[in-house]
């Protein structure tokens, strides 16, 4: 059973189609990216999910139950912590805790245990009967994921989860996932930190403009864009003559300049490097240093919603 | 431990009544010391009151029965539409619309915690006409039912109002004293039914004031105008009304 199937899912504000025929799966147990610009859908597709917005055509089901006609069941299975910190700053850690403990009908005696262990694990127990109101925005972000995970969640939606956070807390965060993912949770993660996105998750979805660019894991959908490969190389000079004899080389589709090195774009880097070598004993050159790089996460991105813009088309695969 | 897949009515329904319980305490612990809801809850029905009992003959033990009535709208109508648009501003209202509930125990919480600050707020006059005017109270049950009733739906009517999705507090607030304040003077609260004129009479039919303040009249006087039992069964329409149109206003708000 999937943890999260969505088909053709619409959503419609008036004229504006904030999601276009969105169809993904998520699989029990991954750790799923969820990447788009600004405006791209990425909160409408979550308010979907979650049961809090309805779509105007398709299905999204949570471990088989229909959010729109089983949206209870579907919610009991989650749990949600959204970009905002959205704690109660006149309550307590400890009341925040057990208030949603309760609306997610945790037993009593659980929800006493669980809000122990979870402060505990984020690093807020000495601090559970403080209110929440003289909290740091690191500690705010602890606070609201420990509440996301107070009623045991199979699947947790995390909305920009480290976004704008300490070194400290960013790591806590970190390491908790990791964790959660261990122990067969699975994890809808929406960022705008691709290099996250490419630590962390198994597959990444792009969205543009209300549609999926591209559903892939992220190695996968580096190699797509293979002109994004460039190789590395500082000689023993530098100078403007041999950037643009660089440039000139065959097969290189780019060359910039990178501190003392030069770095050029090419879909055959294994070509290039011969080319380079070749060039570099005809200029009596010395080679200090040659490495090759893989397009990024953030290559891939801007590449999938910079042509999907320019172009309108479409990517979608799945 | 992972959750519990709760699927049956029998074992939804006591978990939907502790999921509004909690909804109503997490109120009580954050809205009801705000300044705007002790002005709107405590001050204002105060001032109409003496604003009204100032310079009339009748003794002013008469009057308590008018006073607790408009306490009670006032303070069960005043803390749902000051809570909602803050919690929707500081995105707490997401996590209440997002929980495993029905919207129905969000509407019934939020207007549980009206409902029991409008009750301990009307024990202030309710005190006052015992120990300082000597007012007698003739029937301790109707005065109960009255209270009750009456609390719960203007409670729900609050509840109904902040559905209107603004994170501004005053949009609500506005719109609630437009019905609040032309609520007083059409429901018999400081001129009687009796004496009013039949267009006054017909639109006072449509106000749950009337029904609420007829129940409190009667505990106090023994006497009232519609009868007791339709008093008390227009104010479960009232809330019955109030409850359904906010829990669809809610989702269809939400989308």
């Amino acid at each position: 059973m999937y943890a999260i199937e969505t088909g053709n899912l619409t959503k419609q504000f008036g004229s504006l189609v904030a999601l276009n025929n969105i169809t993904f799966t998520v699989n029990s147990g991954e750790t799923f990216g969820f990447l788009g610009p600004n405006d791209a859908g990425k909160t409408t597709t979550i308010r979907i999910l979650t049961g809090i917005t309805r779509p105007t055509t398709g299905f999204a089901r949570i471990f088989g139950h229909d959010v729109q006609k089983e949206t209870i069941l579907a919610r009991q299975s989650i749990g949600i912590v959204p970009e905002t910190s959205n704690v109660y700053d006149d309550l307590t850690a400890w009341q925040n805790m057990i208030f949603t403990a309760e609306l997610y009908h945790v037993g009593r005696s659980e929800r006493v245990k669980r809000t122990n262990s979870l402060l505990q694990t984020f690093g807020l127990y000495e601090r559970r009967d403080d209110k929440v109101h003289g909290f740091s925005k690191g500690m705010k972000r602890r606070l609201t994921l420990a509440m996301g995970l107070v009623n045991s969640p199979r699947l947790l939606f995390l909305d920009e989860p480290t976004s704008g956070l300490d070194v400290q807390s960013n790591l806590i965060i970190r390491d908790i996932v990791t964790d959660l993912v261990k122990d067969g949770v699975t994890v809808f993660l929406t960022t705008h930190n691709i290099e996250e996105a490419n630590v962390m998750c198994d597959r990444v979805a792009i969205i543009n403009k209300g549609r999926i660019a591209a559903i892939d894991t992220p190695e996968r959908l580096k190699k797509t864009i293979r002109s994004v490969q460039s190789i590395e190389v500082a000689f023993d000079r530098t100078g403007p003559d041999l950037l643009a004899e660089l440039q000139t080389l065959p097969l290189v589709n780019d060359a910039k300049k990178a501190g003392d090195k030069i770095r050029l774009y090419t879909e055959d880097p294994s070509e290039v490097i011969e080319r380079v070598m070749e060039y570099a004993r005809t200029r009596k050159l010395k080679v200090i240093s040659m490495t090759t790089l893989g397009p990024s996460l953030e290559d891939v991105f801007i590449r999938l919603t910079g042509l999907k813009a320019r172009s309108g088309v479409n990517y979608a695969s799945d | 431990m992972p959750a519990i897949e709760i699927r049956t009515f029998t074992e939804r329904v006591p978990r939907e009544f502790a999921a509004a319980w909690a909804i109503a305490r997490k109120d009580m612990r954050t809205y009801y010391i705000r300044p705007n809801i002790i002005v709107m809850g405590i001050l204002f029905p105060l001032f109409m009151f003496l604003a009204f009992a100032i310079g009339k003959s009748a003794p002013p033990g008469t009057l308590i029965p008018g006073l607790i009535a408009i306490t009670i709208l006032f303070s069960a109508s005043s803390i749902e539409p000051v809570s909602i648009p803050i919690e929707r501003r500081v995105k707490t209202f997401d996590r209440l619309i997002s929980a495993p509930i029905s919207m129905h125990s969000l509407v019934l919480g939020e207007s549980m915690s009206g409902f029991l600050y409008s009750i301990g707020i009307a024990m202030f006059p309710l005190f006052i006409g015992i120990i300082v005017f000597q007012t007698p109270v003739v029937s301790a049950v109707t005065l109960v039912l009255g209270l009750a009733l009456g609390a719960f739906c203007f409670a729900t009517m609050g509840t109904l109002l902040a559905s209107y999705p603004t994170e501004n507090v005053g949009d609500v607030m506005s719109v609630l004293n437009l019905i609040r304040l032309p609520l007083i003077f059409i429901s018999g609260v400081f001129i009687p039914i009796e004496t009013m004129p039949p267009i006054g009479q017909a639109i006072a039919l449509f106000s749950p004031l009337t029904y609420a303040n007829d129940l409190i009249r009667y505990a106090y006087s023994g006497s009232t105008h519609f009868g007791l039992l339709q008093d008390v069964v227009i104010l479960f329409v009232f809330i019955l009304i109030f409850q359904f149109v906010a829990h669809g206003l809610y989702k269809k708000f939400n989308e």
